[in-house]
């Protein structure tokens, strides 16, 4: 298989310090508050430090595009699979339509028996005002 | 015609035509799978980013009880595995047989190591009770303001957990790969299962990747 593609050493090792250095910036910037941009930092960073695993720990830099092609789908329904659930989930609002966000999913958790309950943001959920709410909804 | 050239190597199959079609056939049939492990992935990815949007809060708070230097001793541990084990795949193309046994080995440990500290991480969390779902019980001071901090201990534990079962395995195959090579099987002609293996184990390292940021280095 002498027509295999050898990958130098030194790209390896430039890559995985660069992969190391990357790690070290993540966490860097964490600790720095930027709001929302934050996570979109972390993931950016994350992105490239999958590419380089992709393209050159996985060879995909000098594969048959075929495979690249492949990896790129997967990636690709991953987005719909976003897209479209978040279309759900993201617009059901504070219509009291989702208990989830009013009320602890699971009541049966051991510290509920000790906590009251909280909305979201740490204030006390008045139960009463919720049924309130869905009786205007219906009226 | 299939026939078998009796100068074609052992180990090509009949069918297939050459052992470079053989090779390529195999390499694409792994990325389909890499195709359906990233999927299962996603479903999980997709929970995380439902749940982080209805709790923004809850998330950047129980994020806190995450031990961050264990989370970045856990990503340079994968990284340098990775490295390993593209260099055990580049040890074999080059013939040398020798090095290519001790770069598996160290790639082997190496994920040992993830999962040792995986495993103090765990037991400390169900020491405390940070445990998924109506199981999860703690009640510290930094966790008292807490609304649904079990969804979030349900989700670390699922995706950490299948990630480090994906480590767990990963193990297993890259000792398959280390007798394999040490035997002599694997050579500069035909290293396919160690190039496909490679692909694996740089996918493991890829999934944490996303995995650290997004739950130990949150806001």
């Amino acid at each position: 298989m002498s027509e295999h593609h050898i990958t130098p050493l030194k790209t390896y090792l430039i890559i995985a310090a660069s992969l190391l250095f990357l790690s070290g910036v993540t966490v860097w910037v964490s600790y720095i508050d930027l709001g929302s941009f934050n996570i979109v930092l972390a993931m950016f960073v994350a992105t490239v430090k999958a590419s380089l695993v992709a393209f050159f720990f996985m060879h995909l830099l000098w594969d048959d595009k075929k495979n690249l092609t492949m990896f790129l789908m997967s990636l690709m329904f991953f987005g719909i699979f976003v897209t479209i659930t978040m279309l759900d989930t993201g617009f059901r609002g504070d219509l009291g339509l989702n208990p989830e966000t009013k009320d602890p999913i699971n009541k049966r958790a051991a510290f509920y028996d000790t906590l009251p309950l909280t909305d979201t943001h740490g204030h006390p959920v008045d139960e009463h005002s919720d049924e309130h709410h869905e009786d205007k909804d219906h009226h | 015609m299939g026939h078998h050239n009796p100068d074609s190597p052992s180990h090509l199959k009949h069918y297939f035509h050459d052992v470079n079609q053989q090779y390529e056939t195999s390499k694409f049939a792994m990325w389909a799978f890499i195709l359906t492990e990233v999927l299962t992935f996603a479903g999980l990815f997709v929970a995380y980013i439902v749940y982080r949007s209805w709790y923004p809060d809850m998330f950047v708070d129980a994020h806190k009880l995450l031990d961050v230097n264990k989370g970045l001793m856990n990503t340079i541990v994968l990284i340098t595995s990775s490295l390993t084990m593209a260099l055990a795949i580049w040890a074999i193309q080059k013939n040398n047989k020798k090095l290519s046994v001790v770069m598996l080995v160290a790639t082997f440990i190496f994920a040992l190591v993830f999962l040792g500290i995986k495993y103090l991480e765990y037991t400390h969390k169900f020491e405390v009770g940070q445990l998924p779902g109506e199981f999860y019980s703690y009640m510290g001071p930094d966790a008292a303001h807490l609304n649904n901090p079990h969804i979030f201990f349900s989700i670390y534990f699922i995706m950490t957990g299948l990630h480090g079962l994906h480590v767990a395995i990963g193990m297993g195959l890259i000792a398959w790969l280390i007798y394999s090579t040490q035997k002599g099987n694997l050579t500069s002609e035909y290293y396919t299962p160690m190039e496909m293996i490679g692909i694996f184990w740089h996918l493991v390292d890829l999934i944490w990747i996303y995995l650290f940021p997004l739950f130990y280095l949150i806001g």
